[in-house]
C-alpha cells in the first residue's frame, strides 16, 4: 500500500503539489486512468491555508490534502463495478464504467471526488498511476515538493514513521507535526519601557493543574505551543511587581494577549 | 501509454537580458505541452562529476545541493501563460490611429483594434521609423526595451529592437532603473561600495559561516518564500528551513507578516511601512549609549563615524533618536527597540534580505539602506555569524561571490548569441522613472545613468534630454507593456501616453496587457517553447547550468518571436534604401538561430575540453561542477574584517563611511540624501508620514510587494493560481478582484468585511481591491501586491482601476531629487467600501465593454478587438469552452 507521509513543519505553502497535479491533468487525457480535469474548479490535490493569531504572533497553518484512499470508502461499497483499488492501494473510478454516475461525487464525506459536467464523470486522484506504471517514483505532486513535506511511502516500509504521525480513521494520508494551539504575550514594564525577561509564567488548565512553566526570553516574550482547545490559566510572576492571573481561551483559536504591562508592588 | 513523445530543458525565471533560472524538463504530446516538470539531475550526472557539496550547521545538521532542480510554482504553470486567451494572436492595429491622417493620441486606452497582417504591420511600422528618421532624427525614437520578461538570448524579450535600430542611426535607450534594488543602489553604495547595486557582493562561504556562528538572522523586509521564485527557486526556502534548523533565531522585521515570516519566524516586528530609519537610529542610539557597540571596530574599520554619533545623540537637531522618539514613527514600542538592540548588541546577528518591499522602493529609500550598513558595521560585520546575505540572485551578473553557497567553477553566460542590450551600456538615454517627461516633450536634466550595472562614481555624472537642437521622444517603441503596473506614476504615465507630443506607440509582446492597450500597432510575440534557444542557469544555488531549448510546440497564433519580428521589420525598411539598404543581413549575419545556439555554446566559458555541443544538444542541458577547493575561498568579509588595509572596500577609504565625502562635495545642500543617513520626514516630493496633513484624507500607509502570485506583470492570467486562496477576492459581480489585505482593528473602524469590494485611492487616483480581513497586516496599514493586470475606467490622474493596479496611484517623484529610483511602496492611502453595482452603473460603457471577461482567468484580447474574434485556440478551448 503506498501512501502520502507529509511533514507539516517543512511546508512553505508554496502550493507547488496542487500546481503539478493541475499541470498533469487539466487538459491531458491519460485514459483509461484518468480523463482530464476542468482547468479550474478540481482540487485532486489541495492545499488548504488557516491564517493563526495575532499581531505580532501570526503563522499561516499550511496542509496539503488528499483522498486518504480509506479502508473504508464508499465508493468501493456503492459501485464495485466501477471504483476499485489499484496495484499501488489507491481507490480509482473507472471513467468510461462510471459515465453519468454523479453520485459517486456525493459519497465521499471529505470532498475528494469531484463531478465533471462536460464529460459527465466523477473524477479523482489515481495517485497518477499512468506515470507510476511508466517508471516514475512518485505522483507529480510529490515530484514537485523541493522542501522534503511530502513523501510518498511504503505503509509496510515506513512503519516507524506512520507510527509518529497522525491521520483521519482508515485514511492513508499521515501528518507529521500537526500544529497545536499556542498561549503567546509579552511582558514590560511601561513605566520606563523596558521588557521583562525571566518572568515565569505557569499555564493551567481549567481544574487549576499545571500544564507548563515557561519564561518570558530576551524580548520579554512567552510563548506555549502545546495548547489543546481548550481555556487556560496563565499566572505571571515577576519579582517586585504584582502578579497577574489571565484566562487563555484556546477553544477557538490562538490566544495572543496584548503586550502585558506589570506593576511594581508598593 | 504515451507520456511524451519530445522533450526539452528550458529555463523559465524572469531574469532576460540572457540570464535565466528555474530551469525544468518539459515533455510535450501530440504538439502540445503536456507538462512542466523539475529536472532530475540523477538521471544524467553523478554526485562525484558535479563535485557534490555538504555543509554542515553547528548542531550536525547538514545542506546539501539536491539532485533535482527545485522548481518554483511559476515553471509548474507555465503552459497557462503559452496558451492563454490572452495571447495577443495576430498584429493588430488601433482602429482611430491614421498615420496618414488624424492620429488620435487621446483615444489611447479606449479605442479598439483591428486585425492587420504582418506585412501590412511592418510596412506601416517602416514607414514610421523613416518618417521620424527623416523629421526628427534617431534620438527620436525611445526604446522601452528592459523589463521582466521570459530568460531568451537569441530571441530576447527585451530591447531586440536596440539592434536593428543601431545600424540606422542610433535610439534613445530608456534606462532601467535598479528596481529591486533602490536604497541600495542610493545609499548603501554610498556607505560600503558594493558595485554595483550596493547589497553585500562579497558572500563567499557565508551560509556555512552562518549555520555555525550566526544566533539569529534578521530577516528585514525579506520575503525568500515569494521573491526567489521569479529568478532562482526554491533552494532559497530549504536553505532558510536549514537556517531555522540549526537554532538560528529568525526575526522577521516588516509592516506584513509576508510568505516567509508566516512558516519561519521566531519574532515578527511589525515595523510601519518606510520607517525602519527610526528604528535602525533608535538602535543605534542604545548602543551609543550603552556603550555596546564594537568601538574598535570602528575605529579601524570605518570614517566618519563621529558625525553620525553626533546626529543620533541629538546635537545637531535637538532630538535625541530615542526608542522613546522612535516608536510612535516607527510603530514599535520603546521597550521591544531596547529589546532587540541589546540581544543584537550580545549575539552574532546577521541581516537576511530578498529585495523589493517598502523597506527598499519607498521614498528616500537610501537611508534606511545606509543606516543598516552603519549597524552592521557598529557590530563588526565580517565576523563570524555577522553578515548580509541575500536569498535571491546568487549569480548577480556574473559575480559568484554574491552567493553564500558554493559556487559553480565556471559562470556561464549567453553573451555570444545574445541579441538585446546590455544594461548600462547606452550613449543615448533616459532614466526609466523620469520616462513622462521624454513622452510629454520635455527638456530635463538628472544626475546619473542610474541602471543596475553602474557603479557608485556614475551618480554623480550630469546628464540631459534631448541634446541641445534635437526635438525629443516622438515615437515609443516597447517591449514591455506595464510600466503602470509595475513602476512610479502609473496614471501620469498613462497621461503620457495620450500626449499629443507621442506620433506613434508600437508595442511587441506575447499578451495584450496593461499599456499594450494605449499602443497605436501591436506585434504578438511568441513565449518559450515556441522558439530554439542557448540559455544559462545561475541562480538555482545548486549548479549553473546551459541549456539547449528546443522548440517543443509550434508558434501560437501568428506570434514571432522578438528577434523574428525585427528582422521582418528589417527586411520592410531595406525597401527604403539609404541607410536602411541590406539591413537584415547586416542585423543577423545570415545566421540560423542552430548556428546562433552554437555560437553560443561555445563561447559560453565551459572550457573546450568540457563542450560536447551534440551531447549537450541530446540532453538538453549541461551542469557545470561546483568549483574545487571551494571551502578554502575566504568567507565573505572576513578578509575586511581581519585587515581592512589588505582588503579595503570599493568606497573612496576602503571602509565603511558613516559620513559620504563625495555626497557632500557634490551636493552641501542636499537634505534628503545628505553626506550621513537621518530620519526623514518629508521632502523632494513625499509627504507621505502618518503625521502629515495629508494623513487626514489618507490615513493609511500602504505596502507593495513583489507579488506573491505574479512575477511583476507576469502570470495575472493563470487560472490555476487565480484559485489560490490569496491570489484573488471574488467580487458580488462575479469579477476577481485583487486582494486588499486590511488588519481587523482597521476593517471594524471602516465597516469592512471579507469579501467587500473597495476602493484605494489619493490625490493620483483610485484602484479597486477585494477585502481581505487578516493579521497578516498591522494596524494602520494596507497591503496590496504591485503588478495585477489593470482594467482601466478612467484613464490618467485622477482615473480609476478596477483591476487593482495599485502603481497607478503611486508617486511619480523619485526616492529623492538626486536619486531617481522609484517609490511604489510606503505612500499614504484612503480606503473606502465601494458598491460595484453603483459604479457599473455610473460608468456603464467601461464596465460593459468587458463581456469576454473570465474571472478563471481575467481579461481577454478579444474585448479590445473591433469584431471580438481571436484566431488561436486555448487549453480551455480544448475542453469544449468557446472561442
Amino acid at each position: 500500500m503506498k501512501a502520502f507521509l507529509i511533514d507539516l513543519d517543512r511546508c512553505n505553502g508554496c502550493y507547488c503539489c496542487q500546481l503539478a497535479c493541475k499541470d498533469e491533468h487539466c487538459g491531458n487525457d491519460w485514459s483509461p486512468i484518468a480523463k482530464p480535469q476542468p482547468m479550474i474548479g478540481q482540487f485532486w490535490c489541495r492545499v488548504d491555508e488557516e491564517e493563526r493569531g495575532r499581531v505580532p504572533v501570526v503563522r499561516v497553518a499550511y496542509t496539503p490534502s488528499f483522498c486518504g484512499n480509506c479502508d473504508e470508502c464508499p465508493l468501493l461499497e456503492a459501485a464495485p463495478e466501477c471504483v476499485s483499488r489499484n496495484e499501488y492501494g489507491f481507490v480509482v473510478i473507472d471513467p468510461d464504467a462510471a459515465r453519468g454516475r454523479s453520485d459517486l461525487a456525493d459519497l465521499c464525506p471529505h470532498g475528494f471526488v469531484f463531478w465533471n459536467d462536460d464529460l459527465a464523470i466523477s473524477q479523482k486522484c489515481t495517485g497518477c498511476a499512468h506515470l507510476l506504471r511508466n517508471g516514475w517514483n512518485e505522483p507529480r505532486c510529490v515530484d514537485a515538493c523541493s522542501t522534503g513535506a511530502l513523501r510518498f511511502i511504503d505503509e509496510d516500509g515506513d512503519a516507524d514513521e506512520i507510527a509518529r504521525a497522525s491521520h483521519a480513521p482508515g485514511s492513508h494520508v499521515y501528518y507529521l507535526n500537526v500544529p497545536k494551539r499556542w498561549i503567546a504575550g509579552t511582558i514590560v514594564d511601561r513605566s520606563i519601557n523596558e521588557v521583562i525577561i525571566g518572568a515565569d509564567v505557569t499555564i493551567s488548565d481549567e481544574q487549576g493543574n499545571e500544564v507548563a512553566r515557561v519564561q518570558t526570553d530576551w524580548c520579554g516574550d512567552f510563548r506555549y505551543y502545546e495548547c489543546d482547545q481548550a481555556r487556560y490559566q496563565v499566572r505571571i510572576v515577576v519579582e517586585g511587581y504584582e502578579s497577574i492571573e489571565l484566562v487563555a481561551d484556546c477553544r477557538n483559536g490562538d490566544v495572543v494577549f496584548d503586550d502585558i504591562f506589570v506593576i511594581e508592588k508598593n | 501509454m504515451r507520456l511524451s513523445d519530445d522533450t526539452a530543458v528550458h529555463n523559465l525565471g524572469l531574469e532576460s537580458f540572457g540570464g535565466g533560472a528555474n530551469i525544468v524538463a518539459v515533455d510535450a504530446l501530440d504538439g502540445k505541452v503536456a507538462r512542466i516538470r523539475p529536472v532530475h539531475f540523477d538521471e544524467d550526472y553523478t554526485k562525484e562529476e558535479l563535485n557534490y557539496w555538504k555543509l554542515t550547521g553547528r548542531n550536525g545538521t547538514v545542506f546539501e545541493p539536491g539532485m533535482k532542480s527545485y522548481t518554483p510554482p511559476f515553471p509548474l504553470v507555465y503552459k497557462c501563460r503559452t496558451y492563454s486567451p490572452n495571447r495577443i494572436p495576430f498584429p493588430m492595429k488601433r482602429i482611430d490611429w491614421n498615420p496618414d491622417g488624424e492620429r488620435h493620441p487621446e483615444t489611447r486606452g479606449t479605442s479598439k483594434y483591428e486585425r492587420i497582417s504582418w506585412d501590412e504591420a511592418t510596412r506601416i511600422i517602416a514607414a514610421e521609423i523613416k518618417r521620424v528618421h527623416e523629421a526628427y532624427g534617431p534620438h527620436s525614437i525611445l526604446c522601452q526595451g528592459d523589463g521582466h520578461g521570459e530568460s531568451k538570448a537569441i530571441h530576447t524579450p527585451h530591447g531586440c529592437m536596440t539592434r536593428l535600430l543601431d545600424l540606422c542611426g542610433g535610439y534613445v535607450m530608456q534606462a532601467r532603473n535598479p528596481d529591486s534594488w533602490e536604497g541600495w543602489y542610493w545609499g548603501a553604495k554610498h556607505a560600503w561600495g558594493m558595485d554595483p547595486v550596493g547589497q553585500n557582493t562579497h558572500s563567499t562561504n557565508t551560509a556555512q559561516d552562518i549555520a555555525q556562528n550566526c544566533d539569529a538572522m534578521l530577516y528585514w523586509g525579506c520575503d525568500l518564500e515569494t521573491n526567489s521564485w521569479g529568478w532562482g527557486g526554491q533552494q532559497a526556502s530549504r536553505m532558510a528551513y536549514w537556517f531555522d534548523e540549526c537554532g538560528i533565531e529568525h526575526i522577521a522585521i516588516a509592516p506584513d507578516c509576508n510568505y516567509t515570516a508566516a512558516v519561519h519566524a521566531d519574532k515578527w516586528f511589525p515595523v510601519l511601512p518606510n520607517t525602519d530609519a527610526a528604528l535602525q537610529l533608535a538602535i543605534a542610539y542604545v548602543w551609543i549609549t550603552e556603550g555596546t557597540y564594537d568601538r574598535e571596530y570602528i575605529q579601524t574599520h570605518s570614517d566618519g563615524f563621529d558625525w553620525f554619533e553626533y546626529y543620533v545623540l541629538g546635537n545637531d537637531d535637538g532630538i535625541p533618536k530615542t526608542p522613546e522618539w522612535a516608536e510612535p514613527l516607527c510603530g514599535i514600542p520603546a521597550y521591544r527597540i531596547k529589546a532587540l538592540a541589546r540581544y543584537w548588541a550580545s549575539h552574532a546577528v546577521s541581516i537576511a534580505h530578498c529585495n523589493g518591499g517598502s523597506y527598499i522602493r519607498a521614498a528616500f529609500s537610501h537611508e534606511p539602506a545606509r543606516l543598516e550598513v552603519y549597524l552592521l558595521a557598529m557590530q563588526g560585520v565580517g565576523k563570524p555569524g555577522r553578515i548580509s546575505i541575500k536569498y535571491i540572485e546568487w549569480i548577480l551578473f556574473g559575480m559568484s561571490s554574491c552567493s553564500p553557497l558554493p559556487p559553480s567553477k565556471v559562470v556561464p553566460n549567453t553573451a555570444a548569441c545574445y541579441n538585446g542590450p546590455l544594461i548600462g551600456d547606452m550613449d543615448c538615454f533616459v532614466p526609466k522613472c523620469l520616462v513622462h517627461k521624454a513622452l510629454r516633450g520635455e527638456e530635463f536634466s538628472w544626475h546619473g545613468r542610474g541602471t543596475a550595472a553602474n557603479g557608485r562614481a556614475d551618480q554623480f555624472e550630469q546628464f540631459s534630454f534631448p541634446a541641445e537642437g534635437e526635438p525629443g521622444i516622438k515615437m515609443l517603441w516597447s517591449d514591455n507593456p506595464s510600466f503602470t503596473t509595475s513602476l512610479n506614476g502609473g496614471n501620469e504615465f498613462q497621461d503620457a501616453l495620450r500626449s499629443e507630443n507621442l506620433e506613434f506607440y508600437l508595442v511587441e509582446a506575447p499578451w495584450f496587457e496593461d499599456d499594450a492597450r494605449f499602443a497605436d500597432i501591436v506585434l504578438p510575440i511568441c513565449t518559450k517553447f515556441e522558439v530554439s534557444d542557448f540559455g544559462t542557469d545561475n541562480d538555482s544555488g545548486q549548479w549553473s547550468a546551459v541549456t539547449y531549448e528546443k522548440a517543443v510546440i509550434d508558434h501560437v497564433g501568428e506570434a514571432l518571436s522578438d528577434w523574428e519580428a525585427i528582422q521582418e521589420i528589417a527586411r520592410a525598411l531595406e525597401v527604403h534604401g539609404g541607410v536602411y539598404e541590406n539591413l537584415w543581413m547586416r542585423l543577423t549575419g545570415g545566421k540560423t538561430a542552430e548556428q546562433q545556439i552554437e555560437e553560443g555554446y561555445a563561447a559560453c566559458g565551459i572550457a573546450e575540453k568540457e563542450r560536447d555541443f551534440e551531447a549537450f544538444k541530446k540532453r538538453g542541458y549541461q551542469l557545470i561542477p561546483t568549483v574545487e577547493d571551494w571551502e578554502s575561498q575566504l568567507v565573505g568579509l572576513s578578509g575586511f574584517a581581519d585587515d581592512p588595509d589588505a582588503n579595503p572596500l570599493e568606497t573612496p577609504t576602503g571602509k565603511i563611511e558613516f559620513y559620504s565625502v563625495p555626497l557632500a562635495t557634490m551636493w552641501p545642500d542636499d537634505e534628503v540624501r545628505g553626506p550621513v543617513a537621518h530620519w526623514i520626514e518629508r521632502g523632494d516630493g513625499h509627504d507621505d508620514r502618518l503625521s502629515s496633513d495629508r494623513a487626514k484624507d489618507y490615513p493609511f500607509l500602504i505596502v507593495s510587494n513583489h507579488p506573491r502570485w505574479r512575477v511583476h506583470a507576469e502570470m495575472d492570467d493563470v487560472p490555476w493560481l487565480r484559485e489560490i486562496e490569496t491570489c484573488k477576492v471574488m467580487g458580488p459581480d462575479g469579477y476577481a478582484y485583487e486582494p486588499l489585505w486590511v488588519n481587523p482593528l482597521d476593517a471594524e473602524s471602516l465597516g469592512l468585511r471579507n469579501g467587500d469590494i473597495a476602493k484605494v485611492f489619493n490625490e493620483r487616483g483610485a484602484v479597486l481591491g477585494g477585502v481581505r480581513v487578516t493579521e497578516r497586516i498591522r494596524q494602520g496599514v494596507v497591503y496590496m501586491d504591485h503588478g495585477a493586470n489593470s482594467d482601466v475606467i478612467v484613464a490618467g490622474l485622477g482615473g480609476l482601476d478596477r483591476g487593482g493596479a495599485i502603481n497607478h496611484i503611486c508617486p511619480t517623484a523619485t526616492s529623492s531629487k538626486h536619486a531617481n529610483g522609484e517609490v511604489t511602496s510606503g505612500y499614504l492611502v484612503g480606503i473606502e467600501k465601494v458598491d460595484v453595482f453603483e459604479l457599473a452603473a455610473r460608468y456603464p460603457d467601461a464596465f460593459a465593454r468587458r463581456g469576454f471577461y473570465d474571472p478563471s482567468y481575467g481579461a481577454d484580447v478579444r474585448d479590445y478587438l473591433v469584431d471580438g474574434k481571436s484566431c488561436h485556440t486555448s487549453l480551455q478551448a480544448e475542453e469544449g469552452g468557446e472561442q
